[in-house]
């Protein structure tokens, strides 16, 4: 074959995919872009302008980022030991990944409705937190910031175990054996070695975490309240309620540039941690 | 007193027992090697030295103290990986400061200890090196680094030249011998190359199926085996049984067997090896002759190797190509007093 040849071999390769990703993907984004920018003919930046003035966008957005964050954070502590003891001690290996990955068999609606039953006045935490005398009543657990928090990590927990198992899988026994030889105790250890070197892992499992609270629209619209809107219901809000399209791309315009800032910092602090983390 | 002494250590899981009343003790500075093939338990054996697991029975005891349950971290014992193991995320430096990291030691003098040991292992300006930008023997010496500057009371090395080209293995060992006179620690090698652990140890103890065979010097181990399995592990191929007649040693065809090395028993397998056969035309005149017939002739370059059919089992037989026997030709063996071996029967 020759080299021309060979290398309309691969274009043939990467044309079906590409072809789709820029009819679906891109000129739909771009489009989206381009009209909040153009809402008529003329270059403005008032939508953005409006939206950074509005205190209901401002309280929103921060929402967002903060639940977000927060959700990010405990799935990075929940999810952690979870990986680290599939990956080392456990003999089940197959069966503990099946559990962590079950969740996503379900839909999440499924699993919000379940918080709700869970939650609710009368579920069982309320039942529980009533007859053991901590509280004379039951506690609102439910549409507030708490109970979306909730089902945003039971959501998007598996991804970061996921993540996390896939490059501490590939952390051989010995390092660990070589660091304990070395005078390191077990922790120690763990926090010299494993954590660092699982860390590109921790990225990608936060950046997917991160991402998916951000868009989540079935969890907040179930388990949150009106008063506690975040950027995604905000744009199902203005596009379908209030019809006003160009708001809502520069809404969502302002969620994509969010994710992309925050994958970019969680990318340099991995470098920080490990410089030779990809 | 020794060392290091592990007594009746059983090792394994359940249906897989690798160690059963196994002992072995190792003298204060001595290079002990444990050779054998893939299976025999002795990297289980350096494993449990070294702490990363524990036996199911029996005690390990170091410098006369019960080590048996001593965590793995409080051993202080220094261990070369075949894989080297080195922190990928860490430099050269920070892999070979780790161990001293941990014990505390003051930031100066981390750097000099460090410094001192590269410099030992000729590691020189590497230091802000990671290790995937080094060669094979390279990461090897820091390797070697980080497990010396602990000033470990016991070397434990698990195949650490397996992964290296020939050339290199050669280098490295001379090395590490080197090493262990100038610092005068003890180690324990593990290795399944006879002439790489012939080559370092003062003591081999040569394994098979969970127990030590024989533990000797190297040369001892050459010249007198004391079972079958080693014999065949050094280079004997020929074994035929022998028994005392009246006094006299006897092959089973009758022919008297004079044997330079006897001892008091009535019934042994000798053996020789295969470049300590003469191969004669048939009637010569010889001590230990033996009358054959020619099965197999393969040439090896400076030596013709012969498989030879004899009344008391086959032989194979390296000669110089001085005379050539064709294929069925009638031959004398003649098997040289002084370098038959008398073994025990093998009664495993």
């Amino acid at each position: 074959m020759t080299s021309r040849m060979r290398k309309s071999f691969w274009l043939l390769l990467v044309l079906p995919g590409s072809l789709f990703i820029t009819v679906f993907m891109l000129i739909p984004l771009f489009s989206v872009v381009i009209s909040t920018f153009f809402p008529e003919s003329s270059f403005t930046l008032s939508n953005y302008s409006g939206l950074i003035r509005n205190v209901y966008f401002q309280q929103v957005f921060g929402r967002s980022v903060r639940l977000s964050l927060l959700s990010t954070l405990l799935c990075a502590l929940l999810g952690f030991p979870c990986a680290y003891y599939i990956s080392r001690y456990s003999k089940h290996k197959g069966i503990m990944m099946a559990f962590a990955v079950f969740p996503l068999f379900t839909s999440p609606v499924i699993r919000s409705f379940s918080w709700m039953v869970i939650l609710g006045k009368k579920g069982i935490i309320n039942q529980f937190l009533v007859a053991s005398g901590l509280f004379a009543r039951p506690q609102s657990l439910l549409y507030n910031e708490f109970s979306m928090t909730v089902g945003f990590v039971q959501l998007f927990l598996p991804q970061m175990i996921l993540s996390l198992l896939g490059v501490m899988d590939s952390i051989p026994e010995d390092l660990t054996e070589a660091a304990g030889s070395l005078g390191a105790t077990r922790f120690v250890s763990f926090l010299r070695i494993i954590f660092p070197l699982s860390v590109s892992g921790l990225v990608t499992g936060s950046v997917l975490v991160f991402t998916g609270c951000m868009t989540a629209y079935t969890t907040p619209q179930l388990l949150g309240a009106t008063d506690t809107q975040v950027l995604s219901t905000m744009v199902y809000q203005y596009a379908m309620s209030l019809r006003d399209w160009t708001q809502a791309s520069a809404i969502a315009v302002v969620m994509i540039v969010v994710t992309m800032l925050v994958s970019s910092v969680f990318n340099r602090l991995s470098r920080k941690i490990n410089p030779l983390a990809a | 007193m020794a060392l290091l002494e592990l007594s009746h250590i059983t090792a394994g899981y359940d249906k897989n027992i690798i160690l059963r009343d196994f002992n072995l003790s190792v003298n204060r500075g001595d290079f002990v090697s444990l050779l054998g093939s893939s299976g025999c338990g002795k990297t289980t054996t350096l494993r449990l030295i070294a702490g990363f697991s524990e036996p199911n029975e029996g005690t390990i005891s170091f410098d006369g103290k019960d080590i048996t349950h001593v965590p793995l971290h409080k051993r202080n014992f220094g261990f070369v990986f075949q894989s080297y193991a080195l922190f990928p995320h860490m430099t050269v430096f920070d892999n070979v400061a780790f161990g001293l990291k941990m014990r505390k030691v003051p930031k100066a003098e981390i750097r000099t200890r460090v410094m001192d040991m590269l410099r030992l292992v000729d590691l020189e300006g590497f230091e802000s090196r990671y290790p995937r930008e080094m060669s094979g023997g390279q990461r090897q010496r820091v390797a070697l680094a980080r497990a010396m500057v602990i000033r470990p009371d016991l070397m434990l090395f698990d195949e650490p030249l397996s992964n290296l080209d020939a050339k290199l293995r050669v280098k490295m060992r001379v090395e590490i011998r080197r090493l262990q006179q100038e610092l005068g620690f003890t180690a324990i090698y593990v290795t399944h190359d006879q002439e790489e652990c012939f080559a370092i140890s003062d003591q081999v103890a040569i394994m098979n199926g969970g127990v030590i065979e024989q533990m000797d010097t190297p040369a001892h181990i050459f010249n007198a085996p004391k079972t079958e399995f080693i014999a065949h592990f050094v280079g004997f191929e020929n074994f035929f049984r022998l028994t005392r007649v009246s006094g006299q040693l006897t092959a089973e065809n009758g022919t008297p067997m004079h044997v330079a090395l006897d001892r008091s028993g009535d019934a042994f397998t000798g053996c020789i090896r295969p470049e300590d056969v003469q191969i004669l035309p048939p009637g010569s005149n010889a001590l230990n002759g033996i009358p054959g017939e020619v099965l197999v002739s393969t040439f090896l370059g400076r030596t013709v190797q012969y498989n030879v059919r004899t009344a008391i089992g086959e032989f194979v037989v390296k000669a110089d190509q001085s005379q050539v026997y064709p294929l069925g030709a009638s031959v004398l063996l003649e098997l040289s007093a002084n370098k038959i071996i008398l073994i025990n029967p093998s009664n495993h």
